[in-house]
């Protein structure tokens, strides 16, 4: 399933990554993989690096992953578990400046369609444009 | 640094975040979303349970695999902003540091690293309103004083009580941030202190 | 309903249209565009939809763009496309609102 861009969706609720990651299978479909993180260690609302990096991880394929994030933390700690990555993925992987849940959707519909990093970031990002 | 050192050094901050935990929290109820004590109090926990590890590695890489353990294992916002701190911190600093020179350039680049992650300048009441005096004063100094870095530090912090939050989840309360101490700071002089304390022998 | 040719810029390029009503009481709305993008990104031409005569033509492939059509019930959906398979793009686009976006 590597053929295809990887979608990781991080929010600070776990409820609302999975409900995004829900929409995306419903709308689009499980040909492409997503993987969604959320919440802190104590069941409230938090992100962190470790999580992210092991969702990154987990759908990592030859096309890459492109992130989709909500509110502050959840950028800052999807930069830092990039970083974090071996430094050939890094090239790989792109936060989408885009709405958490729009975002998903669009960027899951580019790549089921076999669209490129680039494209699917692009497509991600243009719902706000 | 002998490993003896490097173990005292992490024993010690891990103390101090203990004893100062609910201090912390107390702090960021106020601001934020009220975990920096936890979660402080997690990532020096992990330091410290890897401490034998830690202090048998040379200063960068020591420094390095401190700031890995706290990212790694604290959430929000506090594991990845110190941990940028140790990691750069420890990729900067020569293989075997001497001078304050060294230490001082070490700790500008763990400040910058702080700033780009944290994407701030300063003066937004953060942890950096401690940080950036020190650094300054740190590579301006020809020897080491003790007390003006513990003095810095303060004055820091204590800057950082009429400020308006600018980022992170203070910045939702706006004029309301203001007339608390930043925890962030809060907790930045409080490392720092128990770095001068062990310097001085203490 | 598909009716080939249509116009072409390029007269040596295969070109198709077509045309169908979205029977979907909420209209296009955001399920059956993706599905429709997808399916337009399956073939290799150009594919265009516009809702209704006056509408403006936008491309098939993009998510965004066929969202923004909002186009609603009972409206008509017109389908253009030009390049390899056009004509089985244009059928394959048709049938698929035909069949109301195959809606459970």
């Amino acid at each position: 399933m590597s053929n295809f861009v990887g979608i990781v969706i991080v929010s600070h609720s776990p409820n609302v990554a999975k409900g995004t990651a829900d929409m995306v299978r419903e709308m689009v479909g499980d040909e492409v993989r997503v993987a969604y993180c959320g919440g802190n260690a104590e069941g409230g609302l938090g992100t962190d690096v470790a999580t992210i990096h092991n969702a990154i991880d987990s759908v990592f394929g030859a096309q890459g992953v492109a992130v989709l994030v909500d509110l502050g933390g959840a950028e800052t700690n999807s930069e830092m578990a990039i970083e974090m990555m071996d430094e050939e993925r890094q090239n790989a992987i792109v936060i989408c400046n885009a709405p958490i849940v729009e975002g998903a959707v669009m960027a899951a519909t580019e790549a089921a369609g076999g669209g490129s990093l680039d494209e699917v970031r692009a497509t991600a990002e243009e719902f706000l444009s | 640094m002998e490993p003896e050192t490097i173990k005292a050094v992490i024993s010690r901050t891990h103390a101090e975040i203990l004893a100062h935990a609910e201090e912390l929290t107390d702090l960021d109820q106020a601001i934020g979303d009220g975990d920096h004590g936890i979660n402080m109090k997690r990532g020096f926990e992990a330091i410290a349970a890897a401490a034998d590890t830690i202090a048998e590695l040379p200063d960068g890489k020591a420094l390095e695999k401190a700031g890995m353990t706290l990212v790694m294992s604290v959430g929000g916002a506090s594991g990845p902003l110190y941990g940028s701190l140790l990691m750069a911190m420890g990729k900067a600093m020569p293989e075997e540091p001497g001078s304050l020179g060294d230490f001082a350039g070490a700790f500008q680049a763990g400040v910058e690293a702080v700033m780009k992650r944290g994407k701030s300048q300063g003066g937004e009441k953060t942890m950096l309103e401690v940080l950036l005096p020190v650094a300054a004063l740190l590579s301006t100094a020809d020897s080491l004083d003790v007390e003006a870095v513990r003095a810095t530090a303060d004055a820091g912090l204590a800057s950082t009580k009429d400020m308006k939050a600018t980022k992170g989840r203070a910045s939702f309360l706006g004029e309301r941030s203001m007339g608390h101490l930043d925890p962030g700071a809060r907790s930045s002089a409080l490392l720092i202190h128990a770095v001068c304390d062990i310097i001085e022998g203490k | 309903m598909t009716d080939a040719p249509a116009e072409s810029a390029d007269p040596n390029q295969p070109a198709a249209s077509g045309q169908a009503k979205i029977l979907d009481p909420t209209g296009l709305h955001a399920r059956p565009a993706v599905k429709l993008t997808k399916l337009a990104k399956t073939h290799e031409a150009t594919v265009e939809i516009r809702a209704g005569e006056e509408g403006k033509w936008v491309n098939a492939k993009s998510p965004n763009a066929v969202m923004k059509l909002k186009a609603g019930s009972g409206e008509i959906l017109f389908v253009r496309a030009e390049g390899a398979q056009a004509s089985e793009a244009v059928n394959a686009l048709v049938a698929l609102i035909e069949r109301d976006f195959d809606a459970e």
